[in-house]
């Protein structure tokens, strides 16, 4: 499906400028520091999607395929895999909410309705202003206070469709809540 | 050295985070300093303690007290009352009975005898001092001592099964990895926690993660490896930083690196981070991801003891297995076996949640009944209502009825009396939850978390999924509870691994449970071009 995102330059067609691929190759030296002498993909992705915005652009997954020395196919096999990571572009804050059984049970539909609503998107989609992507999840299990939802590393429980415009507020104002 | 007498303890999980903890954790010590009982009172921070429906909780020691929805204003009372007068604040107190410690105790008549939960709620779990200061490290200390193979035999002696769900005898699985000749070997703990409802690796990682440190190393020693890695969710952020620190700490002590407590053995422990992708909780598939990997499942065998990580014999064993290492080893085989039942030695951890008064974690002996979980520790339905039905062992679990209420749960109930324990899951739904949105919920996961690997499951998942939505929409053809049928055995028969081969469980167990919310959504069902003038 997304075969050809590695070759095709996603968002900015500008080729990688010199403090990027510095900044790409100390990422990769640190990682391997970590792991004596192994790496972690997963690690180095999370990373990238931290710097460049929570997606990642085909340009720099091309140049970390060859500091990896893995191909550019191999690599976008793996980054396409993880639920968590994404070659799209996305909004500066993913909300992930939890449709699995105990937030289901719990009231997840309503919430799952009320965030499209506020938000105007489906799932799987960015704001028009490019605040939030908004993506189901399954389980995140903290099932003791459900209904539950994450922005970015923040967890929300017990959840009503009243609690979502102040919590959306305080993160569009760039507060934690 | 300071000595308070009395301790505040202030559980930072995530739950009680996102509760507010730290805000009443900031005003208690405030308030303990305005009115100069900083000598005599100090606040601790601990893990969960295992009761999530209480808001912000605070037990004060060695009173043991519980106050449960405390709120910032709050503080001052109990400071005033509880701490200066010694009268406790009755309207806050919570039954600290909700504390699962209570259900070992009854059943054994035995006091303390939480094992999985031993430190959780009762330490700073970012303190290696107190850990050790609660016998820990010393299980590791007189594995040491041990030769290799008595390490072994003990764990064989106790019985002790994996926790993740699978319930293979753990001794087994070190002995087969120890006779294995080869340069490296590896210790894999599997923290990759994703099955829906489960959420006790959590709250080991969080609250009491020196104790996974502690059993890998043992593991290491036991079996030859000398590398040992966490594969941690990558949503939970905390437990990553916790361990982290644990491991650092450790580093620090000389409990982990090249030379451990001396001996001369080496041992170092890495954390890596899964990506959102339930299958990597397969052994395989976690394997592979740890590898840079895309998550998907290897044939079987060899399996992971012969040919695992990068091809050599590894351990692969779940966090909760992990931590009943060090007590069976403190302890003796037979201790452990005193808990439990004559096929399921041990205690398990218990997730409850859905519709249920007291959502939390339960450490419960095997053999604890489903009503002893959901009444006892539970507090019943929320709202005085029926149980509509109960999803044990997670969504690779049963759907049951509330027959099944007096069934032991053990390793052997779903052979005897098919009732899942799988990872340890108790979903509750109340009268209201209408059954076939749930399942189709539960279709939907499978469906998303196939792998696709291998055509059965992928294609498979995808079939149940569209026929449990024309359940769901009473647009279902007449023949589906057939094709249904055939499906799911073939799901079960043919899929590659663990996830394909489960997913059929939930919906096996609701038709031979629920017949008649089947054959009522099927006489419902009308042909689509109906159903949308209706709409």
């Amino acid at each position: 499906m997304e075969l050809d995102n590695i070759t095709r330059p996603a968002g900015q067609a500008q080729p990688l400028s010199d403090e990027d691929k510095r900044f790409l190759r100390e990422l990769v030296e640190t990682n391997r520091g970590e792991h004596h002498g192994r790496l972690s993909y997963m690690d180095i992705m999370f990373e990238l999607e931290h710097h460049y915005g929570n997606s990642l652009p085909g340009p720099v997954l091309g140049e970390v395929a060859r500091l990896l020395g893995t191909s550019p196919a191999q690599l976008n096999g793996f980054v396409t895999f993880y639920t968590m990571l994404s070659t799209e572009p996305r909004g500066q804050h993913v909300v992930r909410v939890c449709t699995s059984g105990p937030c289901h049970v719990t009231g997840a539909p309503s919430i799952v309705a009320e965030l499209k609503r506020l938000l105007g998107v489906e799932l799987g989609e960015t704001t028009s202003d490019g605040m939030f992507a908004l993506e189901a999840s399954s389980c995140l299990g903290i099932c003791g206070v459900s209904p539950a939802l994450m922005i970015d590393d923040d967890a929300y429980g017990n959840l009503t469709p009243e609690d979502l415009p102040r919590i959306l507020d305080a993160k569009r104002a760039g507060g934690t809540q | 050295m300071k000595l308070f007498s009395t301790q505040i303890v202030v559980p930072v999980d995530s739950n009680s985070v996102l509760q507010g903890a730290l805000e009443v954790k900031h005003v208690l010590e405030e308030t303990i300093g305005k009115y100069n009982l900083g000598s005599q009172v100090s606040v601790v921070e601990t893990g969960a303690l295992g009761i999530y429906d209480q808001g912000v909780v605070l037990a004060v020691f060695p009173d043991d007290v519980y106050y449960g929805n405390v709120m910032p204003s709050d503080v001052e009372e109990i400071v005033t009352e509880h701490l200066l007068k010694g009268r406790v604040v009755s309207r806050l107190a919570i039954d600290r009975n909700l504390s699962s410690r209570r259900l070992v105790e009854k059943e054994t008549g035995k006091s303390q005898q939480k094992i999985v939960l031993r430190n959780a709620g009762l330490i700073d779990p970012q303190s290696i001092d107190e850990y050790i200061a609660r016998d820990g490290y010393e299980a590791l200390a007189k594995a040491l001592a041990m030769q290799p193979g008595e390490v072994i035999q003990i764990l064989t002696d106790s019985k002790l099964q994996g926790r993740g769900g699978a319930g293979f005898p753990t001794g087994l699985k070190w002995g087969m990895v120890a006779k294995e000749q080869s340069d490296e070997k590896y210790i894999v703990c599997n923290a990759d926690e994703g099955e829906p409802g489960t959420f006790k690796d959590r709250l080991i990682l969080e609250g009491d993660p020196h104790s996974i440190v502690e059993a890998m190393t043992i593991a290491g020693y036991a079996t030859g490896a000398h590398v040992g890695i966490v594969y941690v969710r990558g949503e939970y952020f905390m437990s990553i930083a916790r361990l982290k620190k644990a491991i650092k700490d450790a580093t620090e002590y000389g409990l982990l690196g090249k030379d451990v407590l001396g001996t001369g053995f080496q041992f170092d422990i890495e954390v890596y981070r899964g990506g959102g992708a339930y299958v990597c909780g397969e052994e395989f598939a976690l394997l592979e991801s740890i590898e840079n990997r895309r998550g998907e499942p290897r044939n079987k065998p060899p399996f992971p003891p012969q040919q695992g990580l990068f091809g050599k014999p590894t351990v692969v064993n779940n966090v909760e297995t992990f931590a009943n290492v060090p007590p069976i080893l403190l302890n003796g085989s037979d201790w452990f076996k005193s808990f439990g039942t004559p096929s399921s030695a041990g205690t398990k951890v218990f997730s409850l949640s859905g519709d249920i008064v007291n959502r939390g974690i339960v450490e419960a002996p095997l053999g604890v009944t489903l009503r002893e979980l959901i009444y006892d520790f539970g507090g019943g339905v929320k709202g005085g209502k029926h149980i509509g039905f109960i999803q044990t062992g997670g969504s690779a679990g049963t759907v049951l009825t509330d027959k099944f209420l007096d069934v032991p749960l053990d390793f052997a109930s779903m052979k005897t009396n098919n009732v899942s324990i799988g990872s340890g899951v108790i979903l509750v739904a109340s009268e209201d939850v209408p059954l076939l949105p749930f399942l189709a919920e539960v279709a939907h996961f499978f469906w998303h978390e196939s792998c696709g690997k291998c055509t059965p499951c992928r294609e498979g998942t995808l079939q149940v999924k569209t026929i449990m939505d024309t359940l769901v929409n009473r647009t279902a053809d007449p023949a589906s509870l057939q094709h249904l049928g055939k499906l799911l055995n073939t799901l079960n028969d043919t899929s590659f691994c663990g996830l394909g081969q489960a997913a059929p469980l939930a919906f096996e167990s609701a038709l031979r449970n629920f017949p008649e919310v089947f054959d009522q959504a099927l006489a419902e069902s009308h042909v689509p071009e109906v159903c949308q003038e209706e709409v």
